[in-house]
C-alpha cells in the first residue's frame, strides 16, 4: 500500500483534510459555545464533563488529527481517528443542514485510511482472508 | 476572516511541503521535480543553507510561526496588534528571502527547482493577500 504514497492525489487528499482538521479545531477554540449548539441535547446530557471543555476537548483533537496527517506522521491512524470522530460527529449531532458535508469528509477520510495503511497490516488483513 | 482562513491555508501547505522536503533530504532520495529536471542540483547546492542551517529547516520554521501567529489571531489571543506585526513583518522578510533564493536560481545557480519556486509563490501570496486585504 505504501506505493500510493507516491501518488499525488493521496497528498492532495491528505492536505486537503489536514487544513480541514486544523482549521475546525482553531474555529472551535475560537468559540466553543457557538459549535456545542450542533449537539443533540440528548447526547448534551450524556457527557460527564462541562459542554465547553467537551468542546475544548474536540479542537484539540481536531488540531492533533490535521497535524499528523499535515506531516504525514501515522497518517493512516490519524485517519482511523478522525473516521471514529467524524462518525460520533454525526451521530449526536442529528440531521442537519451540513450533515452533507461531514459525510463528504468521512468517506474522504475513510480513503484515506484505505491508502495509507502500512503493508505489515494490508498483508495481516490478507492472510487472515485465506 | 477569510484573509486569515488563506493565508493559515497557505502556511499549512508550506509546511507539508517542507516536511516533504526534509524527509527526501534525511533519507537522500530525489524529490519528485515535475518542472525541470534539476530539483537535486539547486536543493543540494551550496546555497541549500544559510548560516548551517538548511533552508528546508528554515522555511518550515517560518510556516509554523506562520500557522500559528494566524491561530492566534483568529482564536484572539492577546496582544492582537503584536502578533499582527510580527506576522506582517515574517511575510515581509520571507517575501524578500525567496526574491533572493529565485534570483539565485535563475542567474547563479541556472537551474529551477520545484519546490523551491512552490515555496517562493505560497509566500508571495501571502504577502498579496495581507496587502489586499489591508486595502478592503
Amino acid at each position: 500500500m505504501y506505493d500510493s504514497m507516491r501518488k499525488t492525489s493521496y497528498h492532495i487528499l491528505r492536505v486537503g483534510l489536514a487544513i480541514t482538521f486544523l482549521w475546525i479545531g482553531i474555529l472551535i477554540l475560537k468559540n466553543p459555545e457557538a459549535w456545542s449548539g450542533y449537539l443533540q441535547p440528548w447526547a448534551a446530557e450524556l457527557l460527564p464533563i462541562p459542554i465547553n471543555q467537551a468542546m475544548m476537548g474536540t479542537a484539540i483533537l481536531d488540531i492533533i488529527i490535521g497535524a499528523f496527517l499535515l506531516v504525514d506522521f501515522l497518517p493512516w491512524l490519524a485517519a482511523l481517528v478522525g473516521v471514529i470522530h467524524l462518525v460520533m460527529v454525526l451521530a449526536v449531532s442529528g440531521i442537519t443542514d451540513i450533515t452533507v458535508r461531514d459525510i463528504g469528509l468521512l468517506t474522504a477520510t475513510l480513503a484515506l485510511i484505505i491508502d495509507s495503511l502500512p503493508s505489515s497490516l494490508t498483508q495481516r488483513i490478507t492472510f487472515l482472508r485465506k | 476572516m477569510t484573509a486569515l482562513a488563506l493565508l493559515f491555508t497557505l502556511s499549512a501547505i508550506g509546511i507539508s511541503e517542507t516536511v516533504y522536503l526534509i524527509k527526501k533530504r534525511i533519507t537522500a532520495e530525489k524529490p519528485v521535480c515535475p518542472i525541470g529536471e534539476n530539483c537535486a542540483l539547486v536543493l543540494t547546492s551550496h546555497w541549500s543553507k544559510i548560516f548551517i542551517v538548511p533552508n528546508d529547516i528554515l522555511g518550515l520554521l517560518f510556516y509554523i510561526v506562520v500557522s500559528f501567529i494566524a491561530g492566534f489571531l483568529v482564536i484572539g489571543v492577546e496582544p492582537m496588534l503584536f502578533w499582527s506585526f510580527i506576522f506582517k513583518l515574517a511575510v515581509a522578510f520571507g517575501t524578500l528571502l525567496s526574491l533572493f533564493f529565485t534570483y539565485l536560481q535563475w542567474r547563479i545557480i541556472r537551474a529551477w527547482c520545484f519546490w523551491c519556486l512552490m515555496s517562493a509563490f505560497t509566500i508571495w501570496l501571502m504577502a498579496s493577500i495581507i496587502l489586499i486585504s489591508n486595502f478592503i
